[in-house]
């Protein structure tokens, strides 16, 4: 059999970086092809060649055998190759139905509400929304379903090729699994699909064959059977992973460096109360609109609480803003570095010292030795180069911009870590480094609390988990009991014995 | 338009032009050489341009406008867009300092008094604009109140004081052959320049221009910033509005809607100014300094074309021609300084 798509010797310079070297990648009718690497391994430019995002490339791009080249988006589409970026391109106040014909030219002539909403009816049901209203506005869907109208849209020009950029990358467990069984029955209807993702669970369960960039090199396609997870990550890395979580801290905890009363953060069912310790990690489990990370920011005085305290030594106290919170040595990483993490434009030193300007300064002027040392510092402890401490954080790949966002606390020693998905669009190894790291730090004495929706992460770094269901508190799940299958089905159905069941199967 | 300032550092192997066409978009060169080409033009063929006595009149001119730019360019780099009032500030506060000169109160004294004016006025916009209101909107409302209260004290009359009145020295008075506004303009320049490189209150304007959200999850709180921003931008105001009176010994309030540049209105000018610079309207990325020479810049363009003999109609429009290009050439620059990893 032909490949519908072969690209060969594919070459990619940015001024002085290659981020593509005689990269081989080609994909057959029905296949799902996974494509992964570690983040800045060029994924993302060789997605942008195959969609005709870019074109300045050297090499040879062959569609049904025939060679082409697309000068744009445009016309890549119009040869049958669609691309589903992370960021969403849908009109939010406009219906579903509208936005699936967005670009008008599959829309009939007199395009009524109606008409749309009927020719919509078709691609919902193709990727598994056909329970929703197409009247409805964008708006008022979950993140998830918002992806799949975006797939939908995409369906409607009816492409050969359809390229998914880490769908799932924003998404909480049961919105996944939504866009994995799509994938599936668009592969069972002789479509081809290019997945990019981080998560390899998922690559495992849904690709045919796996390409590995590394370096901006590809190494050769291998169906899925002759690989595992360690394998495919020690081809990624080029190195052997020996295990990417830290050994957990077992011991007896002692007095509660934290304890946390009555807190009721706008958005939960009820109050919440629990206690956080000196030393561990603890994991607040659940999907996206669970209250797990409501409770993370409104500790942090970055979200409304309703009522609560938090009781820290003598302080008795609910922060206000996050500038209270910081003040009694309380760090917060929010889910979303772009938005309030980093300061992109600012230089990498700024972002480091942005926490903490009152300690590297005398009468309110900065000493700017105090500055250097103090990101120098903290860069080495997070193998952030040193020698880019004067570039802009938005240079960086998102594992770095991570780091950044993560390690500037250290700047301001804090007692409590508090992370919402330490890892999101980070790759497999800035992921251990940064596992290593919190751990790391609960062993020097700082209490960590992470939220996470990556259920392998969830179970595999924390030292306790409690888990959160729709707005409410659910249980607690100790180090003995920790189990993937035990988190699960407490975070998505934590009121029925049969889903546990049917988990475990 | 300073290019020098924003050309980084290379290897040591390029030479300085083949840099220049590395790191940045032909589009920009092209633009930027134009824009020597025929600034170099008129600069050789103007009579009289390169003397000691007119480049001192260049800088003269655009110390008025200069000191006014560097307190906005505060609010600009914080992420607070513009104060559009910045004139009707400076209209009440030259009616405040004329009338306190007229009764006799001396120069202290009404400089206080005006001060007063212009925290009240910086502090309630800072204040509304903190809260959340939108920059435009609340200024231009500001602008509205300030202008009538100023007018309706002053019954559009022109308040009048007599020399001497010991406001002289601000005004026309001069030090080692400098007029005391220049050196008062280069002081402010150099003072606002290490404010904001140096002190924490510098670089939180940076940090919160650059990102709000990010800067309120790292304690720096835009509410505080944007009074404080606002009451430096009313300051400068102030402080222009007494300079300008001790000059012509009185006061009108539509003095800064009038007199200043090529088009007359202040507000405008100042813009005109923080634009020409190369700050970012977003915030986040620029200086004072730049401000500073975008004045002194701005100014030399006029006076060239003054010494060529254009009417005013001409010179507005080589303002306005000056805001584009240099918003296109920064552009492309800072596009250009990025590089992907």
């Amino acid at each position: 059999m032909e490949p519908l798509l072969e690209l060969s010797n594919i070459n990619r310079s940015f001024s002085a970086i290659d981020a593509l070297r005689s990269v081989d990648f080609s994909i057959f009718p029905g296949e799902v092809m996974g494509l992964v690497g570690e983040n800045g391994a060029g994924k993302s430019t060789l997605v942008k060649i195959i969609s005709g995002f870019d074109n300045e490339y050297t090499g040879s791009l062959k569609l049904n055998n025939k060679e082409t080249r697309f000068s744009s988006p445009g016309k890549a589409e119009k040869m049958g190759i669609a691309i589903a970026q992370q960021e969403l391109s849908l009109i939010p106040t406009m219906s579903v139905a509208e936005n699936i014909f967005l670009t008008g030219d599959v829309a009939p002539v007199f395009a009524t509400k109606t008409a749309l909403v009927m020719k919509a009816k078709d691609y919902l049901s193709e990727v598994g929304l056909d329970y929703l209203d197409p009247y409805l506005l964008v708006d008022r869907l979950s993140v998830g379903e918002q992806h799949l109208v975006e797939v939908a849209r995409l369906i409607a020009h009816d492409p050969q090729i359809l390229i998914l950029d880490e769908p799932t990358a924003a998404l909480g467990e049961s919105d996944s699994i939504r866009i994995l069984d799509m994938v599936k029955r668009l592969s069972d209807r002789g479509k081809s699909i290019i997945y990019v993702s981080h998560r390899l669970d998922e690559i495992f369960k849904i690709c045919d064959r796996i390409t590995v960039l590394r370096d901006g090199k590809s190494i050769d396609a291998l169906p899925i059977s002759e690989l595992d997870v360690n394998g495919l990550v020690e081809i990624m890395l080029g190195r052997e992973l020996k295990n990417m979580f830290p050994s957990r801290n077992k011991k007896v905890k002692g007095e509660p460096l934290i304890k946390i009363k009555n807190l009721w953060p706008d958005g939960l069912l009820q109050p919440v109360e629990f206690e956080i310790y000196a030393g561990e990690i603890l994991g607040l489990a659940g999907q996206l609109g669970s209250g797990s990370g409501e409770v993370l920011a409104a500790i942090a005085g970055a979200h409304k609480s309703r009522s609560g305290t938090l009781e820290f030594g003598d302080l008795v106290f609910l922060p206000r803003s996050p500038k209270e919170a910081i003040e009694a040595k309380i760090a917060y990483c929010s889910e979303d570095r772009k938005y309030d993490g980093l300061f992109l434009g600012r230089p990498i030193i700024e972002n480091i010292s942005s926490p903490s300007l009152k300690s590297i300064s005398k009468f309110g002027v900065r000493s700017t030795r105090a500055e250097k040392e103090l990101s120098q510092d903290i860069s080495a402890k997070f193998t952030v180069d040193a020698s880019r401490l004067t570039s802009e954080a938005g240079v960086l790949s998102g594992g770095n911009q991570q780091k950044v966002a993560l390690g500037k606390w250290l700047s301001i020693n804090p007692k409590i870590i508090l992370v919402n998905e330490p890892t999101r669009g980070v790759d497999v190894g800035a992921r251990a480094e940064i596992y290593q790291k919190l751990r790391d730090l609960a062993e020097q004495g700082s209490a960590i609390v992470i939220a996470s929706t990556d259920i392998q992460e969830i179970t595999n770094l924390p030292d306790r988990v409690i888990s959160f269901y729709r707005g409410a508190m659910i249980n607690e799940i100790k180090l003995e009991d920790m189990s993937a299958i035990k988190i699960l089905s407490s975070i998505t159905d934590p009121y029925s014995e049969t889903s546990m069941q049917k988990e475990e199967n | 338009m300073s290019t020098g300032s924003s050309i980084s550092g290379g290897s040591a192997k390029l030479n300085f032009l083949d840099k220049i066409i590395r790191d940045y978009s032909g589009l920009a060169i092209i633009m930027v050489a134009i824009f020597l080409f025929v600034f170099l033009y008129g600069m050789i063929t103007a009579p009289n341009f390169l003397t000691i006595f007119n480049l001192k009149t260049i800088v003269r001119d655009a110390a008025l406008v200069g000191i006014m730019a560097i307190g906005l360019t505060f609010v600009t780099l914080s992420g607070n867009f513009f104060l559009l009032s910045m004139k009707e500030t400076a209209a009440l506060c030259i009616i405040a300092f004329a009338t306190g000169m007229s009764y006799g109160w001396g120069f202290e004294l009404s400089f206080l008094f005006t001060m007063c004016f212009a925290l009240v006025a910086g502090i309630f916009q800072g204040a509304l604009i903190g809260l959340g209101g939108n920059p435009i909107v609340v200024t231009l409302g500001a602008a509205g109140v300030l202008y009538g209260l100023g007018a309706y004290w002053s019954d559009n009359l022109v308040v009048s004081y007599r020399r001497p009145h010991g406001a002289e020295w601000l005004g026309t008075g001069s030090f080692l052959g400098l007029p005391n506004i220049t050196v008062a303009f280069i002081l402010i320049a150099i003072s606002a320049e290490l404010v904001l490189r140096k002190t924490n209150f510098g670089r939180q304007v940076y940090l919160i221009g650059a990102n709000r959200a990010a800067g309120k999850a790292t304690g720096h709180e835009n509410f505080s910033m944007a009074i404080k921003v606002c009451t430096i931008a009313s300051v400068c105001s102030a402080f222009v509005a007494i300079a300008f009176s001790a000059q012509v010994s009185s006061a009108q309030v539509n003095y800064f809607s009038s007199e200043f540049g090529s088009s007359g209105d202040m507000t405008i000018m100042v813009i005109a100014t923080v634009m020409v610079g190369g700050n970012s309207i977003m915030g986040g990325y620029g200086s004072t300094m730049r401000s500073s020479l975008g004045a002194i810049f701005i100014s030399s363009i006029d006076n060239m074309m003054v010494l060529h003999g254009f009417n005013s109609g001409p010179r507005v429009f080589a303002v306005g021609l000056m805001i584009v290009f240099s918003i296109i050439v920064f552009a492309l620059v800072r596009r250009g300084s990025r590089t992907e990893e």
